[in-house]
């Protein structure tokens, strides 16, 4: 059992995502930064189904009641307990001990896993929390979660992963499904320029502010959508779709962010900046294989 | 996960080389050809016609509130696909009497069970939430429910039916 002892500003579990009901319009969830997730599972020996939480602002504080493995990843995170714990490196957490997630500055979203995984009962065959349709809730300071039966491998503790360059504003992203709706000159301008990151930017999504991207006269007809894609509105202003996104978009998508760099733009604070460049297919899997080899090698 | 006129397609790049999962959709296509719709189930949605975009709306389409209820309830739509919130079902197609371009401001919070109309298509909204379509009714049932198998009230290719109340 985990006990909640402060939430932050808000912390929802989450796993990989609940992909099993898109037909019937439910967004997929899951992890805003899937590659800080997926590291923070493979730190305290997860496999990749088991169920973390996501903690957005500080102080995140919790006990477990037994012996545990945990890590902290994201952008500018840590642990605190008796001693200072960098973020993501496991440690182990002794019954009782409290530990604080310390969500620096440049910090938007904290995954914080526990040995076992949090083992809440699904809900449409996922525990990620859906606010907006009552799938999960917000976490509560004083309530308590279950965990899943630990492989508690102490030799673990101090095992660390490397973050990703969260401070680079580099995005790769892979040509989009509607290129055909913009003009050579509309394309290489999306391409070439420099956005900045809006402040109502959440888990469904970037919005970004640049130059105007105009896509060709004319409506799409309305479509299934994947986090990553960046649909451009007739403003004109892109949004990088995130986990939360809906089922299905009637924009025009330019570009799709590559798995590998989602964590990056969904990371990035209101007022920073960013770039896509543009890479084929091979290179975004190639980046996605990189990134799923290390943590099988820390399994 | 389909729509109007696609279907979305998920798979991990890791155990199926993109290259290798286009040929294999392009080929399941090219064998299915094009399939028989399905018959649908028939829903039927009891509503009070009494939202607070009615009468502009008929005013719009220069019908009385009277001919436009009866032309809203009076055909079964088809659900062609579910998207926006979990359960919002397009139903189409609207009579083509009815004028209902979607509003300029979308509202920051639309009520649960609203029945809306917007370019010809209608649904209704699962939970509150913002909405830019226009609000002609409301109902009772619950168009959503995860406790529900499956959760989803209208499914694609199901036919829906606005009874008025």
């Amino acid at each position: 059992m985990i006990r909640i002892e402060a939430t932050g500003l808000r912390a929802t579990i989450q796993d990989r995502g609940r992909f099993g009901h898109l037909r019937e319009g439910v967004p997929p969830s899951g992890p805003a930064d899937p590659a800080a997730f997926a590291a923070a599972q493979a730190l305290v020996g997860n496999d990749v189904d088991a169920a973390a939480i996501e903690i957005v602002g500080d102080a995140f504080a919790f006990r477990c009641d037994d012996r545990r493995i945990v890590a902290v990843t994201g952008r500018d995170v840590a642990l605190r307990a008796r001693d200072l714990v960098p973020g993501w490196t496991a440690a182990f957490a002794r019954p009782g001990e409290r530990f604080t997630v310390l969500c620096g500055e440049r910090s938007r979203f904290a995954y914080l896993a526990v040995s076992g995984g949090i083992a809440t009962e699904p809900i449409l065959g996922s525990r990620s929390a859906y606010l907006p349709a009552g799938l999960g809730h917000a976490l509560r300071a004083g309530e308590t979660l279950p965990l899943g039966i630990s492989r508690l491998d102490v030799e673990r503790a101090g095992l660390s992963a490397d973050s990703p360059d969260y401070d680079t504003g580099q995005i790769r992203a892979i040509t989009g499904p509607h290129a055909q709706r913009f003009t050579d000159e509309a394309d290489s301008l999306f391409f070439s320029s420099e956005f900045r990151v809006e402040p109502a930017s959440d888990r469904m999504g970037t919005r970004l502010s640049g130059p105007r991207i105009a896509a060709r006269e004319g409506e799409i007809l309305t479509t299934g959508v994947v986090a990553g894609a960046v649909q451009i509105p007739p403003g004109g202003a892109p949004i990088v779709l995130l986990a939360e996104h809906q089922a299905t978009g009637g924009y025009p998508v330019i570009a799709t962010v590559i798995t590998a760099d989602l964590g990056v733009v969904a990371q990035r604070l209101p007022g920073e900046r960013l770039r896509f460049t543009r890479v084929d297919r091979d290179r975004a899997v190639a980046a996605l294989r990189g990134a799923r080899a290390t943590f099988d090698a820390m399994a | 996960m389909p729509a109007y006129a696609s279907v979305v397609v998920r798979f991990d790049p890791l155990r199926l080389l993109p290259g290798d999962a286009e040929r294999e959709v392009i080929r399941l296509a090219k064998t299915h050809g094009s399939l028989a719709p399905e018959r649908g189930r028939e829903v039927e949605i009891p509503t009070r016609y009494d939202g607070p975009d009615l009468l502009e709306t008929a005013e719009r389409s220069k019908l009385t509130v009277e001919e436009l209820v009866a032309f809203h309830s009076g055909r079964a739509y088809r659900a062609y696909f579910l998207g926006f919130l979990p359960g919002f079902a397009y139903c189409g197609v609207l009579d083509p009497r009815i004028l209902a371009p979607r509003l300029v401001r979308p509202r920051e919070r639309v009520p649960a069970g609203s029945v809306a109309v917007a370019d010809g298509q209608t649904s209704i909204y699962p939970f509150d939430s913002p909405g830019g379509w226009r609000l002609i009714g409301r109902t009772d049932v619950p168009v959503f429910d995860s406790t529900r198998e499956p959760p989803a009230l209208i499914r694609p290719g199901d036919r829906v039916r606005f009874v008025a109340l």
